[in-house]
């Protein structure tokens, strides 16, 4: 008896000893930071005071909700996920489409479209500042060349233009992603599919719309729902470019949560910011892990 | 050679200074964070000299990226707090106060007092290096001053003299301010606090208590943000161009003047030749005026085990023909008389400049908040200030409640 119990409970205890190697790193690596960061998040905690830690409860939540800096950053950050996930996804749909016609260089067009994407984001962020810049930037001096425009601009001092001069840089840099998923995609639509619409009487858009974007639906939604997670976190870009200003024009959430814990040395308000934004985008993660656990199922 | 056999002998040839070191004595080993601009710049040749003239230390110099003064000091903070700091490292007076308050400074007085070396630094170095609670942790290393750069040849053609006065400093802007080229290439990004310090600290704000919001510092801001806004001899990329932007600007012929120190002076005389000179910046109409001090020195952790060797370490870099040394990568000046004295690196006009300027050089204040006013809150405000997002006003009174709540 007592030897069929025990060797019931090891069996029960066996995958959980398979998964303790990873549940060990998963911990270490993901869980304690996170519980960490709440921690911090509850507490005043200022870098340069380490004897000083007060219990603020959810004292630097509600600082956040009366922080003007807070709200524009959350504006900017919606305007930002919008404009660089939706226009990088066109331009990497358009891309993928081009990719897939057959012409001789193809093999190499593939190749050099992927350069942006391999860039470190501070390389990119250094090349398009220079870019950019008033009197030495080459956008400048085409667009003077060609009459568009009489006087340089400065693109990245003034309000108007430094959050879209930003997004354009990070639209480069992030449609070869949706390129190569998108292609990797096309490539597993069967050519019958094609035939038996072109039998069937459909156009091209016909066959766009009816065909390739049906199949392709499950490559997007993975592509655009990982896209906006990086995308919304990530600010290296925007700190090379501009530092988030002219004043607040390109502050993002992730951006501000940054220069309060690294600047002010806020760590807790800091904290409270990035799980803000956690909590916006654990609605986006949401989908992504039911996505792939119904692609997992099927 | 075989593959195995070359890696064996590789790994042999590097183990064995280190193993006969550590049976020959086992040195204390010190810990040295620094950054350099230049970073084909290293202290190995300092290093070497003084590990031969003290054989029981070894120095582990650790070169830190600068990222502004930031990516520093996070670092240092945090390895600090973390229990991993440096023995010793190159820190600047901006930071001293909150160091002050992590009690992670070491009071150098004791180890001071037997150092020959510390006549052959002036007083005032001495002074502006104080600590607010009196101690002194800090053994200053290399200074800057800042000044005004011109352009001789477009003052000349505009028929203006390098401005002594801020009236005479807005009409030779306005004189020079034509063709392309802006009157003045102001630094509105991060680091620009010095530019506008010339002008509002200089013309009566203080960072004492309502000291930003006084009659006569709101004055002084208006007029600055006017150069801007009202008499356009900023360029307009002026609210977010950087150290490098200004330079650049500068050898490019985009701007008549701008201000900076005699770091970049070897790099604009190499780009506009004789072109370019320097003067002390402008004061105000009542002889009152403000540049920025650039310090640098190098201080022991109060969690260092090897305290004594550390001070050996930076008291070494601070002496005579070393801190010369330590200069030229450094391309700043000694602290020391006798280092000043002969001094080659850069062309003379620039020396002259920078010394002229010590009359009316400052700091910013002694305040944990400081750092993030220079990072953050004087960029923000400032930028939105020169497009006309908030009155000037509303920018001084953001700065007084940054330090006075």
């Amino acid at each position: 008896m007592a030897s069929a119990a025990g060797s019931r409970i090891r069996e029960a205890l066996r995958p959980y000893l398979f998964l303790a190697p990873a549940i060990v790193v998963t911990a270490a690596v993901i869980i304690v930071p996170a519980l960490q960061t709440l921690w911090m998040s509850l507490h005043d905690y200022v870098l340069f005071r380490p004897d000083d830690v007060p219990f603020v409860g959810l004292g630097n939540f509600i600082r956040a909700f009366s922080d003007e800096i807070f709200w524009v950053s959350l504006v900017n950050s919606v305007i930002w996920i919008v404009a660089c996930v939706g226009l990088q996804f066109l331009l990497g749909l358009g891309t993928a489409m081009l990719l897939n016609q057959s012409f001789w260089w193809r093999g190499v067009a593939r190749m050099l479209v992927v350069i942006p994407w391999a860039l470190p984001s501070v390389i990119i962020g250094l090349m398009w500042t220079w870019m950019y810049d008033l009197n030495l930037g080459v956008l400048n001096d085409m667009l003077l060349r060609s009459g568009l425009i009489t006087t340089p601009v400065a693109w990245l001092a003034r309000a108007d233009t430094a959050l879209p001069a930003v997004v354009l840089a990070l639209i480069w840099q992030g449609f070869p992603f949706f390129a190569v998923m998108i292609l990797a995609g096309l490539q597993s639509i069967p050519d019958e599919h094609y035939e038996a619409a072109e039998i069937d009487g459909a156009t091209r858009w016909q066959q766009f719309r009816f065909v390739t974007l049906p199949a392709l639906a499950g490559v997007i939604a993975t592509a655009l729902l990982l896209r906006i997670i990086w995308v919304a976190n990530s600010l290296d870009v925007i700190l090379v470019m501009t530092g988030g200003g002219p004043g607040f024009a390109t502050h993002t959430l992730p951006l501000y949560a940054f220069l309060k814990a690294y600047s002010a040395m806020e760590f807790g308000y800091g904290a409270a910011l990035a799980l803000l934004l956690s909590a916006l985008l654990l609605v986006v993660v949401a989908g992504y892990v039911r996505r792939t656990a119904r692609e997992g199922l099927q | 050679m075989k593959r195995r056999q070359f890696l064996s002998l590789a790994g042999a040839a590097l183990a064995a200074p280190a193993v006969t070191r550590v049976n020959a004595q086992s040195p204390a080993t010190v810990r040295w964070w620094y950054h350099f601009d230049n970073p084909q710049a290293t202290p190995g040749d300092l290093i070497a000299k003084f590990e031969k003239e003290n054989p029981g230390i070894k120095v582990q110099a650790e070169s830190i990226p600068w990222g502004g003064g930031n990516d520093y000091y996070t670092r240092l903070y945090a390895a600090l707090i973390a229990g991993n700091g440096p023995d010793c490292a190159m820190v600047k007076l901006g930071n001293q106060a909150r160091l002050v308050q992590m009690k992670a400074l070491e009071p150098l007085e004791p180890m001071l007092a037997n150092w020959a070396g510390k006549s052959d630094i002036a007083d005032n170095l001495w002074a502006m290096n104080k600590a607010s609670d009196g101690r002194q942790y800090y053994l200053p290393l290399q200074y800057v001053v800042l000044y005004l750069y011109y352009r001789v040849d477009l003052f000349a053609a505009a028929g203006v003299q390098p401005p002594k006065t801020f009236d005479e400093f807005l009409k030779a802007a306005q004189a020079v301010n034509k063709d392309g080229v802006a009157g003045f290439g102001m630094r509105g990004g991060g680091g620009g606090h010095d530019h506008w310090g010339t002008f509002v600290l200089g013309g009566g704000a203080t960072f004492d208590k309502g000291g930003m919001v006084s009659p006569k510092a709101l004055a002084a801001n208006r007029w600055f943000v006017e150069l801007g806004t009202k008499h356009k001899v900023f360029p307009a990329s002026a609210p977010t161009d950087g150290f490098r932007q200004i330079i650049d600007n500068y050898k490019a012929g985009r701007a008549a003047m701008t201000i900076h120190h005699i770091g970049s002076a070897n790099e604009m005389v190499q780009a506009l030749g004789d072109k370019v000179s320097a003067v002390p910046v402008p004061r105000a109409a009542d002889g009152k005026g403000w540049t920025s001090f650039g310090d640098e020195s190098n201080a022991v952790f109060a969690a260092s085990k090897v305290k004594d060797a550390a001070f050996k370490w930076i008291s070494f870099l601070s002496t005579g023909a070393n801190n010369v040394a330590f200069n030229t990568f450094t391309g700043q000046l000694p602290v020391t008389t006798s280092g000043a004295a002969n001094w080659t690196l850069h062309p003379k006009r620039f020396v002259d400049a920078s010394m002229q300027s010590l009359p009316v050089m400052g700091v910013l204040p002694d305040h944990p908040k400081t750092a993030d006013f220079t990072r953050t809150v004087w960029p923000q405000n400032m930028q939105r200030a020169l497009l006309g997002q908030i009155e000037p006003d509303a920018m001084m009174k953001a700065i007084e409640a940054h330090f006075h709540g």
